[in-house]
């Protein structure tokens, strides 16, 4: 039976309202409803997907606060097997290769046959996680994953490239795939699996039960500060008659190579 | 219960994001072109798997008829509970976009079906009730008529005559009949014309299947709102049913607690609708609020504007706290007496009414303009004072409880 690992986090929802904090630290998320990361439903879809043709047993795992327990019940809903909830205090303030640590010490004993991420997560935009995981567990990965397929223990993927070109690559099992938008349609969780999803078995783990601790997960990298750019910067304002405002205006997008 | 459960939350969120990539993006043409909302509400059906749920309790059901269901063990209590809840949750979240589809569907897989289920056979109830249950087929409850709406027992024309040989001839004109254009069962009301004066006639229930010679389906007709939900006429001229389409197979089977059970249903029903509706309205208004500026400065700044967010945010406080009344009564295998859920469906529809013409109002002349939803939940919410009784009949209701006590 293959075992394949999903890695989501929970994302604020497309339709919250993001204000930064006043420290500029962050966003306040304190009072905001939370989503599964876009990317990261085709992954899971996609692992969901070779359950259905066969033999498989799909894990889920995410790094968050208590709250996140909720995306995990929403992987279950939709058919995955089982999930981890890894937190812990010091995991509050840490930075992408912090997760790829704690994701890495949870599947590191598992030995997951294939390891599926989203491309990068909607909120922070980073797109490390999976490549630094997939380093940290010793496997090959593949990025921006439009189409898999499975034979014979390897995988054959395409993946997208700048300006509308496609790659094929091929990869042995184990391996991480890191997966762009719009691979496939991605499944409601049924009525059903929503009932049955609180049966599923929901491991917490903290840093002491991987075998890390804070320094380990101790962020190398320090966000500034958040800010939104002030209105109006970088805008250029056409003034004139209507035809000659129009021909500057088809000017600027011809010289953008915008058109 | 004070907060929907982990379970409801997901179940809510997987509705929602079915609604918006569903139904949405073909709103205008289910509003106002010539798409019936059957096959995406089916559609929804399959996706989370409701008609195979609705399978497993019409299986149930039909374990423990009679005694037996008095006695059901806690689980399968708090079941029904759940199953409650999971109804009003799409209930309220189609409304938030739609209340039109909630129409459609709650007629067909809520009235019509738990009209065969109170009083049919088992027979009856399997070949007719479960194929609404799973929305396989399309169901009509069809009791107001031409000249009788409030008073639709007192002023009903539509007959049975005995035909002689066990069977029954039936005629009459039922109207405003929801899915009436469209339905494959229609549960048809009417008195059995024995001779006897017309207010002592009994009142008989039959089910037709689409299609029965002399039964006319009519077009749907033209109303202010709920354009999603097909409202039509029916025609019965010498229609023949035989004994077996008789509800109950008893001319006794049937009477006025029936279909007061039936109204019961389709209030507490009303308090999710409005409650969606709210909610929208609601949603809407706090958005428009901050981004609209007039004089200056974003709308929500002015008192005026905060007084009907206020209000709003008030009403639906109350309609879920109703909300969460009756499913946790169901827990509890209890239901609001027939007083109690007019008071609800009475309260619930005035209360959608009144926010949504704030909400038009706040909006101005957008939200007089059909671009912005406002308008059609404003439209659509008129209904809920109208049907499954108006507002003055639940007032009435409302007033006798309390005066017989």
């Amino acid at each position: 039976m293959k075992k394949i690992l999903v890695c989501l986090k929970q994302v604020p929802h497309k339709d919250a309202r993001l204000d930064v904090r006043s420290d500029g630290s962050w966003i306040q998320d304190d009072n905001i409803k939370f989503e599964i990361n876009d990317y990261d439903t085709y992954a899971l879809e996609e692992a969901l997907r070779l359950k259905d043709q066969g033999e498989a047993e799909v894990v889920v795992a995410t790094v968050g606060p208590e709250r996140a327990a909720q995306a995990l019940r929403t992987a279950l809903g939709m058919g995955a097997d089982r999930a981890i909830h890894i937190w812990d205090d010091a995991l509050a303030e840490t930075d992408g290769l912090g997760i790829a640590k704690a994701l890495a010490a949870a599947a590191k004993d598992e030995n997951f046959d294939i390891i599926f991420t989203g491309l990068m997560s909607d909120d922070a935009n980073c797109a490390v996680t999976g490549p630094m995981l997939a380093e940290l567990l010793g496997i090959p990965h593949i990025t921006a994953v439009v189409k898999t397929e499975f034979k014979n223990g390897d995988v054959e993927v395409e993946r997208e490239l700048e300006g509308g070109a496609l790659e094929v690559a091929s990869l042995p099992q184990p391996c991480l795939l890191a997966v762009q938008t719009g691979i496939n349609e991605v499944r409601y969780a049924s009525l059903k699996g929503i009932m049955q999803a609180k049966k599923k078995p929901l491991d917490k783990k903290d840093l002491g039960e991987l075998g890390l601790d804070a320094a380990a997960v101790a962020p190398k990298l320090t966000v500034e500060k958040i800010f939104v750019p002030p209105k109006g910067a970088g805008a250029e304002i056409i003034e004139g008659p209507a035809d000659e405002v129009a021909s500057k205006l088809v000017g600027k997008i011809k010289e953008l190579g915008l058109f | 219960m004070i907060e929907w459960s982990e379970e409801q939350l997901a179940f809510q969120a997987a509705v929602r994001r079915f609604i918006e990539a569903e139904i949405v993006p073909n709103l205008e043409e289910l509003e106002h072109g010539d798409t019936p909302p059957y096959e995406v509400l089916r559609k929804l059906y399959d996706t989370f798997g409701i008609a195979e749920m609705q399978r497993a309790r019409f299986k149930s059901l039909m374990k423990q008829d009679g005694a037996e269901k008095a006695a059901a063990p806690t689980e399968e209590r708090e079941g029904s509970g759940e199953t409650l809840a999971m109804q009003l949750i799409l209930t309220l979240e189609l409304s938030r976009y739609c209340p039109g589809m909630v129409t459609a569907m709650g007629v067909s897989v809520g009235l019509t079906s738990a009209a065969i289920l109170g009083r049919g056979t088992r027979a009856q109830k399997e070949r007719w009730a479960l194929p609404l249950l799973t929305f396989e087929k399309i169901g009509a409850w069809a009791i107001t008529e031409p000249g009788s709406g409030s008073d639709a027992f007192g002023g009903m024309r539509a007959s049975a005559r005995r035909d002689g040989e066990g069977g029954y001839i039936l005629n009459g004109n039922k109207t405003f009949i929801t899915n009436g254009p469209f339905a494959d069962t229609i549960v048809f009301i009417c008195k059995l014309d024995d001779g006897s004066e017309p207010k002592d006639r009994k009142l008989l229930s039959f089910v037709l299947d689409r299609g029965t010679p002399g039964l006319t389906q009519s077009k749907p007709l033209r109303k202010m709102g709920l354009h999603s939900s097909p409202t039509g006429e029916l025609h019965l001229q010498d229609v023949h049913a035989s004994a077996d389409q008789l509800l109950g197979e008893s001319e006794d089977a049937y009477g006025r607690s029936g279909a007061k059970q039936t109204f019961g249903m389709e209030r507490a029903g009303v308090v999710s609708m409005a409650l969606g509706i709210v909610g929208r309205c609601l949603e809407l208004c706090v958005e428009y609020a901050r981004e609209r500026e007039q004089f200056g400065r974003p709308i929500g700044e002015f008192q005026l504007i905060q007084l009907k967010l206020a209000k709003m945010e008030v009403a639906r406080m109350n309609l879920q706290n109703l909300l969460f009344r009756q499913i946790e009564l169901a827990q509890h295998s209890q239901r609001m007496s027939f007083a109690e859920a007019s008071a609800c469906k009475l309260y619930a529809a005035q209360t959608a009414m009144e926010v949504a013409l704030e909400a038009v109002q706040l909006f101005g002349g957008n939200g007089y303009m059909a671009e912005y939803q406002v308008e059609q939940l404003c439209r659509d919410a008129k209904v809920l004072q109208i049907y499954g009784g108006t507002d003055e009949i639940q007032i009435t209701q409302i007033a006798r409880d309390l005066l017989s006590r």
